[in-house]
């Protein structure tokens, strides 16, 4: 699905990211984990196509095609889905709109016709209840006076009508409370799938004991420098990231 | 400034040589002989002077213009194309003359009077001419001078007009070059309600100048929704006056909307003389290639309790250039007057101008008055989301042009307007997907 090879990124013409290696199969949910600014947004938006970081070395193959030719939109219709870790308010575009045409984006590049009006509104509908989301916020604008629990939930609403093959899930637990980490955790439980994989980005261990991850990869200083799986993030949580910095690079558990 | 003389030939002739209505009222010839005194001792608008210093009316003296024209009609089916309401009572102007086969004017609904002007002059002397200022620089006088046709539309006390009227003024290319010199009077007497589309209109491309006056006198607690859709050539010369007295409880909801024209401008005008009467001031303005859009609006709340909402939307691109200037006067005695203004501009070309200037007078010392103007582009962050669900970037910038100006259509409340006025937007401004 995803082959991330020595990645290499710089902002600004800083280097953030310091040889990434990383592989995602169909159907695994992977997370990294890491202290702040390490470098796991930068790497969200490299996938995602995001102006301004420049990859200076290594590569991203995606379904056997490189990733880092494809505009964000390319990238979109492909499959890969980024729920951002800060999501933007767009004044002027409702919720149901900004759906409509991301699906029929999706449904353009493979060939099918717009989806029907009817069909779609039983789709969102149907995919709303998985994020426990009332159905005023179809009408609302874009995130427009959402609280920080909604925006998440939001995001996880368009995975859900957009059904990607690769998602990329950045601190989508950061900001909520028990409850509303809850409701985001189910939506994402209930999305995984044989065919789907989902990178999830996170700063804390408490998302894992709702979503279990087949792998977990700690990022430091923009490299992978530990890899194992569930039982690390346990460990980490106990010892903190303190010790990562110490850690031999690329490490494996 | 160009001479005097020379600006002033080509309208200073069509005076004697059109007839124009109503030249057997003392009254009125006595009005036209000032403006027509006003007119020669300042001419037009010259750039020194502040309200005209970003529009130039140069090019519009020098078109040469003419004033006669040949009659046209269009079939019904034609006509249903070009207005914008399906339903509604229509008053139809073509080429600068009142087409009346076209027009709805007699059998209308109780309390509802649709008249052309010609036709109301008679009984127009307290109302022609009070609303606005012959002095002010501009065309008032010219107006006044020339003005041929017009609508006059009354609404008895209490009445509360079913179906909107559509103004439907129409140039065509039969009559190229052609002025017109329209003055509107609306006239809404207490508790009654109408509501008003001024439609401006070209069939092609073809040159021309509408200098049309629109006075709108509203009784106590009258309602009047009054919209303005200009969509004229881009060789068209646009110049109007929209001006009101409002008494007491009355409500003045104003949607002024630019699209077309080479030039346009609007001075709008809003005197809150009684407590509690209400004014909005919506417009929206969609310029580009060598378009020149003014607009000019002033409130005066000259009463107290008096409330003012104004809301004015640009979009700008190629070499486009926007004029908006604000003013709100809250007079002495006008205590608790609470206005709200906000000019917003997005501009999509590095080589489209904004001048936005707001200006506040205020002599009253409890009042509630918030004003603002921003100029800025499309925010990347929000392009960025939105290609990243997957559409492509032309399809993101024209629906986030959408999104920006779509809030002026959202604050229409009726659903056929804002449905009509809608559709003639998105033909502007795809909304992208
Ligand atoms: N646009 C930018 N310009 C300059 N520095 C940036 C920019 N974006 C991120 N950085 C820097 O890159 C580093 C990694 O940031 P980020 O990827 O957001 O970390 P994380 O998501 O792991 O907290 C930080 O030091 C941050 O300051
Ligand atoms: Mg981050």
């Amino acid at each position: 699905m995803l082959e991330i090879k020595n990645l290499h990124a710089s902002v600004g013409g800083k280097e953030i990211l310091r040889g990434i290696n990383m592989s995602v199969n169909p159907g695994e949910v992977h997370a990294i984990m890491g202290p702040n600014g390490a470098g796991k947004s930068t790497l969200s938006n490299v996938l995602a196509g995001r102006e301004g970081y420049e990859v200076t070395q290594g590569e991203v193959i995606y379904k056997g095609e490189n990733l880092l030719e494809l505009e964000p939109e390319e990238r979109a219709q492909r499959g890969v889905f980024l729920a951002f870790q800060y999501p933007v308010e767009i004044p002027g575009v409702s919720n149901i709109y900004l759906l409509k045409a991301a699906l029929n984006a999706v449904r353009k590049y493979q060939g099918l016709e717009e989806v029907d009006a009817i069909d779609f509104l039983n789709l969102v509908r149907d995919r709303m209840k998985l994020v426990k989301m009332d159905e005023q916020f179809l009408h609302r604008n874009v995130n427009e006076g959402f609280s920080g629990g909604e925006k998440k939930r939001n995001e996880i609403l368009q995975m859900a009508v957009l059904e990607p093959a690769l998602a990329i899930l950045d601190e989508t637990d950061s900001g909520l409370d028990i409850d509303a980490l809850r409701v985001v955790a189910e939506g994402v439980n209930a999305l995984r799938a044989e065919d789907r994989s989902i990178v999830m980005i996170t700063h804390y261990q408490r998302l894992l004991d709702h979503i279990v991850p087949d792998f977990v990869h700690v990022l430091s200083e923009g490299r992978i420098v530990k890899s194992g799986d569930k039982e690390l993030a346990k460990e980490l949580e106990k010892s903190g990231y303190s010790w990562v910095h110490d850690a031999p690079e690329g490490q494996t558990a | 400034m160009k001479q005097l003389t020379e600006i002033t030939t080509p309208f200073g002739e069509v005076a004697a040589a059109k007839p124009l209505p109503g030249t057997e009222l003392g009254w009125l010839q006595q009005l036209r002989d000032q403006a027509k005194a006003q007119f020669e001792r300042h001419g037009l608008p010259a750039k020194k002077v502040e309200d005209w210093k970003y529009t130039s009316l140069w090019q519009l003296s020098q078109e040469g213009f003419s004033h006669d024209a040949n009659e046209v009609s269009l079939g019904k089916t034609e006509l249903a194309h070009v207005a914008a309401l399906e339903d509604a009572y229509r008053f139809v102007i073509i080429d600068g003359r009142l087409n009346a086969v076209l027009s709805e004017i007699d059998n209308l609904e109780a309390g509802l009077s649709i008249k052309p002007l010609a036709e109301a002059l008679d009984q127009a002397e307290n109302m022609l001419g009070d609303q606005i200022d012959l002095e002010k620089p501009g065309l008032n006088a010219i107006n006044t001078m020339l003005m041929h046709d017009g609508l006059a539309l009354h609404v008895e006390a209490g009445q509360k007009i079913s179906k909107p009227i559509e103004l439907l003024v129409i140039s065509t290319a039969e009559n190229p070059k052609l002025a017109s010199h329209l003055r509107n009077l609306i006239q809404v007497d207490a508790d009654a309600e109408v509501t008003l589309l001024e439609h401006y209109v070209s069939l092609a491309e073809t040159a021309g100048f509408t200098d049309v006056v629109t006075e709108v006198k509203l009784a106590e607690n009258a309602r009047l929704n009054h919209f303005k859709l200009q969509h004229e050539s881009l060789a068209h010369y646009h110049i109007a006056t929209l001006a009101s007295k409002q008494a007491a409880g009355s409500i003045w909801n104003t949607n002024n909307i630019s699209l077309g024209g080479k030039l346009a401008r609007n001075d709008i005008h809003s005197q809150l003389l009684g407590e509690e009467a209400h004014v909005t001031l919506d417009g929206l303005y969609l310029v580009t290639g060598d378009q020149h859009v003014d607009n000019h609006t002033r409130i005066d709340h000259a009463a107290p309790n008096t409330t003012s909402d104004e809301v004015y939307k640009g979009v700008l691109d190629g070499n486009s250039h926007a004029v908006f200037n604000g003013k709100v006067n809250v007079h002495k005695d006008a205590q608790k007057t609470d206005s709200s203004q906000s000019n917003k501009n997005l501009l999509l070309s590095r080589s489209c101008e904004i001048d936005t200037k707001p200006e506040l007078e205020i002599y009253a010392d409890d009042v509630k008055c918030a004003h603002g103007s921003t100029v800025g582009q499309i925010d990347e962050q929000h392009l960025f989301f939105l290609r990243a669900r997957g559409l492509d970037e032309t399809a993101a910038r024209s629906l986030l042009t959408y999104a920006f100006a779509v809030d002026v259509l959202q604050r229409i409340k009726s659903a056929p307007m804002r449905q009509a006025l809608s559709n003639v937007i998105e033909k502007r401004l795809p909304k992208g997907a």
